[in-house]
């Protein structure tokens, strides 16, 4: 192996996207016409500058990570889910439902039964595109896609309408959660359990696709689905598994971000955590380990938003600008890169 | 009867009126998809039309200017997409996404100052001579002119693409990059070209949205019509004549939920917001496997699908 294959590989690898994300944001602010080195500094120092920041990058981290998962564990099989937004509202949802029905449980049953409604929520809407995949073929991109437009109509619809708590004098949300429902929070902060379920899930899943026949099975499938059902390995099944577990997880992103977060079940949940986990699921490319610190220094970014607001006064989307440009310099970088090698092979072999 | 017809001819028009915006980008991702390439990303394209269209239109007094600068924005943000899946070679679903993505944070950036001013918009079109006919002179008389523009280039793509030289290269490229690479076209050109022309009709889209349509802008006003127009060309079939009913189909439901709203029912309004998607996602759901298997599909977008499995 030449210094230009390891040149190469390191271009395609997930650490390069982490050492990217400073040298954009230095471009920005130079465009945006802002001292860079002190804004980079500022936002840094407010992401993972002591205990407090970096509690708070990790509670916009947990919402990531679970969203990714629900990208990266489809993707395994080949499939390409956009709907992880979709399945967080409507985590949210099954669990606001059901915690608002068993006021009086004790927490120690109360927390895991609502917990399991919001991945249960998460898996039913993920079904949906799996079914609607393996009995019609509808692509499951573009049915994920437009399911996530419905998911946050529905959460508006509840708040606004049977959900509103009338005391809320015309706030859109409903009640507060009773305190024996909401996912324990960790060490005093605004950290919670969901945090630790991620990680776990994260790990888990990692042993499982690398280790297990299941992810071997999974491999096998994406290669060759024909292959797969003459050794009678069921890609139906296979492809309703992957959605259901990936949207579980979003799910239980969704219903603590509704419980342990806000409080509340209110609209404009989640802060594009679909879309930003499946952007990390791609840069940590499906790794489901590689999607933990990916996912960290997002959720560093997202919560940085309102110091580039005091100090540097612009506005809060610019880290959706900063994360959009991310992607697109690590898309083409990986792109590059593929076809470089490509090149390389051809001229070897000839 | 009379008021019969006044009510059919509002509906018709106010169907229309929503689904031209939508319209222009289906023709717009239709070009693209002919050539073989599925861009995601005439959302963002769609979004900056928008809010550069009704910035420029606040700023000079000129709708017509709106939608120009518009169409230069869509285009300017589709550059985008061709370096990442043409130069770079990148995923084309995930460079969309980016790119969809980029088009969201830019526009609510650009759009903040904006937020909430309105314009006056381009007015409804002079029925002139048709005026007398009955329904149709009442439904010309309630549109506004870029539902003409949208309408009348339903005919002029579909002619393009099946009547002209050019129209026969891009289809060419489509099917096979070999073949015209052979015969001595640029298919990457060809492509670059058509994704371009397609963000000029998303940006177009988008200001006929801001501009013509809801005559304000709002952050992330298109509300996945790009993205439901990437699902409705597969549904199409790629066929330029086939848009015009799709579009109608959001179109419609939007226009039936704006209606039942305005006659007092106690519907909840977002309930009645999700008739486009649900409707759009029953088709979808529905016809998806007719399309892909009818051989309307270019071949080089088969590639991208396989790719993707």
């Amino acid at each position: 192996m030449n210094v230009g294959n390891i040149l190469l590989r390191s271009l395609r690898s997930p650490a390069t996207s982490l050492l990217l994300l400073p040298v954009i944001a230095l471009m920005f602010f130079v465009v945006v016409g802002k001292p860079p080195f002190k804004t980079l500094f500022d936002m840094a120092i407010f992401a993972f500058g002591g205990g407090y920041a970096i509690s708070e990058t990790l509670v916009k981290a947990t919402p990531i990570i679970f969203c990714a998962l629900a990208v990266a564990i489809p993707a395994r099989l080949g499939l390409i889910s956009v709907g992880a937004d979709g399945q967080l509202y409507l985590g949210a949802i099954v669990g606001t439902g059901v915690a608002l029905q068993i006021a009086g449980l004790p927490a120690a049953a109360a927390i895991p039964i609502c917990i399991l409604a919001g991945a249960l929520g998460g898996a039913l809407w993920a079904g949906i595109p799996a079914v609607l995949k393996v009995k019609l073929g509808a692509n499951e991109t573009i049915t994920t896609l437009l399911l996530n437009y419905v998911g946050v109509l529905c959460v508006d619809f509840l708040v606004y309408g049977p959900w509103k708590d009338p005391t809320n004098l015309g706030w859109p949300a409903t009640a507060s959660f009773a305190e024996e429902t909401v996912p324990p929070h960790l060490f005093g902060t605004r950290a919670h359990i969901g945090l630790l379920i991620a990680l776990g899930a994260s790990i888990v899943l990692h042993f499982l696709m690398g280790r297990s026949r299941w992810g071997l099975t999974l491999r096998f499938l994406r290669d060759n689905q024909r292959l797969g059902e003459i050794v009678g390995i069921g890609y139906v099944r296979q492809v309703i598994l992957v959605m259901c577990i990936g949207g579980a997880l979003a799910g239980v992103a969704g219903w603590c971000e509704a419980s342990a977060v806000q409080g509340r079940l209110q609209s404009g949940l989640s802060l594009g955590y679909g879309l930003t986990g499946f952007l990390v699921a791609w840069l940590a490319r499906q790794n489901m380990l590689a999607i933990i610190p990916i996912s960290i220094l997002i959720g560093g970014l997202l919560s940085s938003a309102d110091s580039l607001q005091m100090f540097a006064k612009l506005p809060a989307v610019s880290v959706v600008i900063l994360q959009a440009l991310l992607f697109i310099a690590a898309l083409g970088m990986m792109g590059l890169a593929a076809r470089f090698e490509e090149v390389g092979h051809n001229r070897g072999r000839s | 009867m009379i008021e019969f017809d006044a009510a059919m001819a509002a509906f018709i028009a106010s169907s229309l009126r929503s689904a031209s915006p939508l319209l222009l980008v289906l023709l717009g991702e239709c070009l693209s998809q002919r050539t073989g390439v599925i861009n995601l990303g005439i959302e963002g394209e769609m979004l900056m039309g928008a809010v550069i269209g009704f910035i420029v239109a606040a700023e000079t007094g000129n709708p017509w200017v709106g939608i120009g600068a518009g169409a230069v924005a869509g285009m300017a943000l589709s550059f985008v997409h061709s370096a990442l899946c043409l130069g770079c070679r990148a995923n084309q679903i995930g460079s969309g996404l980016a790119v969809m993505l980029l088009g969201i944070g830019l526009s609510t950036y650009i759009g903040r100052p904006y937020v909430g001013s309105a314009i006056d918009g381009l007015g409804s079109v002079d029925p002139g001579l048709f005026g007398v006919i009955p329904i149709l002179g009442d439904v010309l008389g309630r549109i506004t002119p870029t539902v003409v523009l949208a309408v009348a280039l339903v005919p002029i793509v579909a002619i393009f693409l099946a009547r002209t030289r050019t129209g026969l290269i891009w289809r060419a490229v489509g099917e096979s990059t070999e073949i015209v690479t052979a015969l001595g076209f640029n298919a990457t050109r060809t492509r670059f070209v058509a994704i371009s022309v397609g963000g000029i009709l998303a940006g177009i889209g988008g200001a006929a949205l801001s501009v013509d349509y809801t005559l304000t802008w709002a952050q992330e006003m298109t509300k996945g019509r790009g993205l439901i127009a990437v699902g409705l060309v597969i549904i199409a079939r790629w066929r330029p004549s086939l848009t015009l009913p799709a579009a109608l189909l959001f179109g419609g439901f939007e226009a039936l939920g704006l209606r039942i709203q305005a006659g007092g029912s106690n519907i909840s309004p977002y309930l009645l917001s999700m008739m486009p998607y649900l409707a759009s996602l029953i088709v979808v759901a529905i016809a998806y496997r007719a399309a892909i298997s009818g051989g309307g599909m270019p071949m080089a977008l088969r590639e991208v699908f396989r790719q993707a499995q």
